[in-house]
């Protein structure tokens, strides 16, 4: 009972970090109950939200990411009691630095799905998926990754000249 | 226009630095008094190390006293000596970097004594050791400046601090510049102060709040962030070390100043620590405290960006 799957001319690749208690339940659950969601996220495991370090969404984006997800439990209901709350905080700022240095906000989700919520994570992942889709390839990070190794402008027409010389 | 800034109270601050630094190094209060002293260009500042009672003449405080000295009780805390309590000359920026590394366990109130100064401002740069304190030559810190007299320190000169002139705010106007930008414009703008980083770390090495032994910049297993001075490198490097800071950078402007290239690292640090204000009421100061902002948490933080 596969629906036809629809034909795309751009799948972003979308990295989801969750926590292994709820998010990664929830998905499960997604799963095991036949639901349908877009194959472009890419499940990463974490203990906890309060494990996420902002470190792997900038990496993700450097790697070739056109949307991050960040999900793990509700407040209240972290196995390990606080980390969402720290996380909610670390995540809250990370968002406004992200935004300050020029990054568009839309690429990247926050959001607490619990075990029972498979549903939820179709609806988020769904969601996130065709934003990103609209808004295309992001090629901010690609971009420096691939400019030329010295970043300084040293390629002036005497140097080109000195070198073609060679 | 220029204007001219007041620092005739240095002179008398000088006096009273070196008498009470005599006084506690020769009642043995102290082992060692970190401070200040006059390098080899004319007008311009070192810090120095005294533990010697005899040698508190060569202390000083000028316009060119630009460093915050509290980054030597971090990194270089293993070279001044470790019996007894230490002294250190501070301005009211440096002590909120010393209060910050309290909060932090990395210092205790109890080993240091603190001379504050009363501040009416240091020089932007010191490449011009010898120029006088205007408007003009000003730091763009001591423009924002609202904490001139250190609060809460063993001794301060009793002097009394000249009104400064109502002065532009250039962090706060560069931000709110920038804030209006579209997102492709503020990437445009970072991409190519980035762009400029030659890796010195010579930010890192003089920012009191990173003093971690290892850096997660420089782990290669697993490796997070590039090492070599290449786009996707720096972007990263200038990403984290703001992350890193925020929450805990005591607005010192120290990074800026060091830095080479000429990049305006604290606009990153002050954003950072805009927001932290406006989300957690939040802000760098003179009162010990043991959770910074993104160490701690309460129930009903914001949460509207999580779905
Ligand atoms: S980040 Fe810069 S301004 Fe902030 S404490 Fe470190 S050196 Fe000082
Ligand atoms: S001091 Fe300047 S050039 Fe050196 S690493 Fe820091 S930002 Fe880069
Ligand atoms: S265990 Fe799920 S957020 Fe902490």
């Amino acid at each position: 009972m596969h629906p036809e799957k629809q034909k795309h001319a751009f799948e972003p690749k979308i990295i989801a970090f969750v926590c292994t208690w709820c998010t990664y339940a929830g998905a499960d659950l997604a799963g095991t109950s036949r639901m349908q969601y877009p194959s472009n996220v890419r499940v990463l495991k974490f203990p906890c939200t309060g494990r996420i370090d902002p470190v792997f969404i900038l990496k993700a984006f450097q790697q070739g990411a056109d949307g991050v997800l960040v999900s793990g439990c509700h407040p209240g209901d972290c196995h390990y009691i606080a980390g969402n709350f720290h996380a909610r905080r670390r995540f809250a700022a990370f968002r406004k630095l992200l935004e300050f240095v020029g990054v568009d906000l839309n690429r990247l989700q926050f959001s607490w799905v619990s075990a029972a919520e498979g549903g939820k994570w179709v609806e988020v992942v769904t969601d996130l998926t065709e934003k990103v889709r609209a808004m295309g390839l992001m090629t901010e990070f690609k971009e420096l990754a691939l400019e030329e190794q010295w970043s300084g402008t040293i390629d002036t027409p005497e140097l080109k000249e000195a070198y073609d010389q060679i | 226009m220029t204007q001219p800034i007041d620092t005739s109270i240095y002179a008398a601050v000088t006096e009273a630095i070196r008498s009470e630094a005599k006084r506690i190094l020769s009642e043995g209060q102290v082992s060692a008094i970190v401070g200040y002293a006059v390098a080899r260009r004319k007008g311009s500042a070192q810090p120095i190390v005294i533990s010697d009672a005899a040698d508190v003449s060569k202390l000083i405080f000028t316009p060119a006293c630009v460093n915050n000295l509290s980054v030597y009780l971090t990194k270089a805390k293993k070279e001044i000596p470790k019996n007894g309590k230490i002294g250190i000359v501070v301005k009211g920026c440096d002590l909120k970097a010393l209060v910050g590394l309290m909060g932090e366990s990395q210092l205790k109130r109890e080993d240091l004594f603190l001379i504050g100064v009363p501040c009416a401002g240091v020089l932007g740069s010191v490449l011009q050791p010898d120029t006088e304190l205007t408007s003009d030559t000003i730091a763009s810190k001591c423009r924002e400046c609202g904490e001139r007299l250190p609060q809460g320190c063993d001794f301060v000169p009793s002097v009394t601090l000249p009104a400064t002139p109502e002065q532009e705010q250039i962090y706060a106007a560069e931000i709110a510049r920038l804030e209006a930008l579209t997102p492709a414009e503020r990437w445009a703008y970072w991409k190519e102060q980035f762009s400029k980083c030659i890796k010195c770390y010579a930010c890192r090495q003089v920012c009191p709040f990173c003093f971690c032994e290892q850096c997660l910049c420089d782990r290669n297993k697993p490796q997070m962030v590039e090492t070599t001075p290449r786009p996707a490198g720096n972007f990263a490097w200038h990403v984290i070390r703001a992350m890193h800071l925020a929450g805990r950078c005591a607005g010192c402007a120290e990074c800026e100043r060091v830095c080479p290239m000429d990049i305006p690292l604290n606009l990153l640090n002050r954003k950072m620590a805009k927001e932290l204000k406006e989300l957690y009421d939040y802000e760098a100061g003179f009162e010990v405290n043991d959770k910074g902002p993104l160490a701690s948490y309460d129930d009903k933080d914001d949460q509207s960006f999580i779905k």
